[in-house]
């Protein structure tokens, strides 16, 4: 199963290095930034899933914990919203490796493995930080004055923008739904908050 | 039909962190009335602070009550949310120091950058002050506003961790199965499920909030990267909206918590109220049109809807808990304190100060109404009577030295004094609306000139018992921290 799910994941990745691929993703901005940057990451995700659990383990202590992953992956991610970014990628064919390389393993990877032992808070401040910041960046797009990329047409970086804010509409009402459905009722307990105060009250 | 009967929980003291919230809000709240009655005592003519002072007068006072009504709120709903569920004090003391931080450099920003373009920091106006304050000024308020909503998405998200791991998720939070199938009396308690809504609703404004605070942070450093102004006031006041609003939604908590212990009365959490709130939870973040009527260049389909749902929202959650709190005193035999006193004036503040509200959302009367002094007179009435009578009750409540311990003529004639003060002083603003009289205008016309007056006299009033009710806090503050019945049993209850 494992195997399995190694060799399809290796082969999805290579299927998106072919020429076919990276010339249909890449073609316009929108699927560039909004479909070949994310699926890149994806895998990085995946990546991390299918390592044991003590190699993930191991990974995210030689890290120094979520946090400096988690920052890891904001900064690697945010270079590749830049427009820059995107030029170079499309001109120079190592940057074009780079990008390949630096999507899964400085994004998704880490990304995944902080997940685990990121709180429920944690996760929150990622997925609304996240959120706003698509959103800003859409509006970004939208409003540069001038063209920013030099492969992609001045309107094609409007509908991008756009398709961005969509996005962070849609991943937002997708994140608070989640917290309306699934779950169970915990049995009823007295908070630790309240212990702590019983304790307090009755030390014996 | 489920079967409602009252019982009794203990009484818990506050923690230190939720005292920290209260002495910061207490301190902070006196500090922002005074610079109220600065502005007022200005507009009467009485003082001569210059209109650039007033500006930033009315910033601050601005900014500091929308701030400081949350971090009072969120201490109310903190307090008797964690007998419910298992809250992180940790998160809910870095909230506290996160708003600190702001309130330093919303300070900083005005009182040394000049900054006064009003919290609503409407677009562009934070970028083209013509020279009146710094781009530095204009960032650091914005950024400061900036940092009191990271700390304030942390206290929530912390908020729906523990109500999402207690139960299950957020529609059994909202009573939903009770509400929609059969109400087998099980509905989570009131606090649950207003914390639940307040939750919902601040997390999508804070989010909305830090996006347009970004956008207009860039904006004020690259400013070829324009913003639709409409936009820009839509997310504002979605956000600005959203959060004061949530503000009487968190204190009113005190209110579902606390006079039920005096008349030994449930507060059900029925299908009605379970309804109400759920109605709300959506109604609050579609109502905030009704401050945009006047842009004519909005869709017609948002103005109409903040119409509608200006009328709609007055009604679910106010009718309610005032027709629940009239039920719950009626023939209760309730023997009335300085706090229970207090919650019940605060539920005839919030019920009268809506009423402006939903007459100016009409939009005929918006046209004529809406920047004159009638919407502050609006506003002071439901912050004022409702959601700063409904803390102070909190902490009379806290702080109340024993179950039976009588009160001086002193408290006495403070509550008489704040009741009437705040009256007089939200009539004024509400007079001055119907004769025309515009509103943030530093400098008034000769004939306005008695209602500032009046007006002036009633804050002063205001503020002298608020100071008498917060000295008394501080002065109690060791019996707030501990855990001691503290409402009286009503008349002919058994004990």
């Amino acid at each position: 199963m494992n195997l399995h799910a190694r060799i399809s994941l290796g082969a999805c990745y290579l299927f998106l290095a072919t020429p076919v691929a990276r010339s249909a993703l890449e073609a316009a901005m929108s699927t560039h930034m909004l479909l070949q940057i994310p699926l890149l990451a994806a895998a990085g995700v995946l990546l991390a899933r299918l390592l044991p659990v003590a190699r993930q383990d191991a990974l995210l202590t030689a890290c120094g914990g979520a946090l400096p992953l988690v920052v890891l992956a904001l900064f690697a991610s945010s270079y590749w919203m830049l427009p820059r970014a995107l030029d170079a990628a499309l001109g120079d064919p190592l940057t074009e490796a780079a990008k390949f390389i630096s999507l899964p393993l400085l994004v998704g990877l880490p990304l995944a493995l902080a997940w685990r032992q990121l709180t429920a808070i944690g996760r929150g401040f990622v997925w609304t930080n996240f959120i706003s910041m698509l959103a800003v960046l859409g509006w970004l797009y939208i409003a540069a004055p001038v063209r920013v990329c030099n492969n992609y047409l001045v309107d094609e970086q409007g509908s991008t923008g756009w398709l961005m804010v969509k996005l962070a509409l849609l991943l937002f009402a997708g994140w608070l739904g989640t917290l309306f459905v699934g779950g169970n009722v915990a049995p009823v307990a007295v908070p630790a908050s309240s212990r702590d105060d019983a304790r307090q009250a009755n030390p014996a | 039909m489920a079967n409602y009967t009252y019982e009794h929980t203990p009484d818990r003291g506050a923690t230190a962190g939720v005292l920290a919230y209260l002495g910061t809000a207490c301190a902070v709240l006196l500090l922002m009335m005074l610079v109220g009655l600065l502005m007022r005592l200005e507009q009467a003519q009485i003082i001569d602070l210059g209109a650039n002072w007033f500006y930033e007068l009315m910033t601050l006072h601005g900014a500091g009550m929308v701030g400081i009504a949350g971090i009072a709120g969120a201490a109310v709903m903190w307090h008797f949310l964690r007998q419910y569920v298992d809250l992180s004090p940790g998160i809910f003391l870095a909230n506290l120091a996160l708003f600190l931080v702001g309130v330093v450099m919303i300070i900083g920003s005005i009182v040394f950058g000049h900054f006064h373009a009003a919290w609503t920091f409407l677009y562009p106006m934070p970028s083209q002050s013509m020279g009146m304050w710094s781009q530095e000024a204009a960032a650091l308020f914005m950024g400061g506003l900036l940092v009191i909503g990271v700390g304030f998405l942390l206290l929530h998200l912390d908020i729906a961790r523990a109500i999402v791991a207690r139960y299950g998720n957020f529609a059994r939070a909202l009573g939903w199965p009770q509400l929609f199938g059969h109400d087998d009396g099980n509905a989570p308690p009131p606090t649950v499920v207003a914390s639940t809504m307040v939750t919902i609703v601040n997390i999508v404004g804070l989010v909305v909030g830090a996006s347009i605070l970004t956008m207009m942070l860039l904006n004020l450093y690259l400013p070829e990267f324009t913003i639709d102004a409409m936009l820009a006031k839509g997310m504002i006041y979605f956000f600005g909206h959203v959060f004061i609003n949530a503000t009487i939604y968190m204190a009113v908590i005190a209110v579902y918590e606390i006079l039920p212990r005096y008349t030994q009365r449930p507060w059900k959490a029925n299908k009605v109220f379970l309804a109400s709130w759920s109605a709300s939870t959506l109604m609050v973040m579609f109502i905030f049109p009704h401050h945009l009527l006047m842009d004519f260049a909005f869709p017609q389909w948002m103005l109409i809807m903040g119409h509608i749902i200006g009328y709609l929202n007055t009604v679910p959650i106010l009718v309610v808990t005032g027709y629940g709190a009239l039920m719950i005193v009626f023939r209760s035999g309730i023997r009335w304190d300085m706090a229970s006193r207090l919650l019940f004036l605060s539920l005839f503040g919030w019920a009268a100060g809506a009423m402006p509200a939903f007459i100016d959302g009409t939009i005929t009367v918006n046209y004529v109404m809406h920047n004159t002094l009638w919407v502050p007179g609006h506003f002071h009435t439901y912050l004022l009577l409702g959601m700063v009578a409904m803390v102070f009750g909190f902490i009379y409540y806290l702080g109340k030295p024993g179950q039976n311990a009588a009160e001086g003529w002193l408290d006495r004639a403070a509550f008489w004094g704040f009741s009437s003060g705040a009256l007089g002083f939200t009539l004024s603003f509400l007079y001055a609306g119907k004769e025309s009289v515009a509103r943030r205008y530093a400098v008034h016309l000769p004939e306005w000139l008695p209602y500032d007056r009046v007006g002036s006299v009633f804050a002063a009033l205001v503020v002298a018992s608020s100071l008498l009710f917060v000295l008394r806090f501080f002065s109690r503050l060791g019996a707030a921290g501990r855990d001691y019945a503290r409402a009286p049993l009503a008349q002919g209850a058994a004990a």
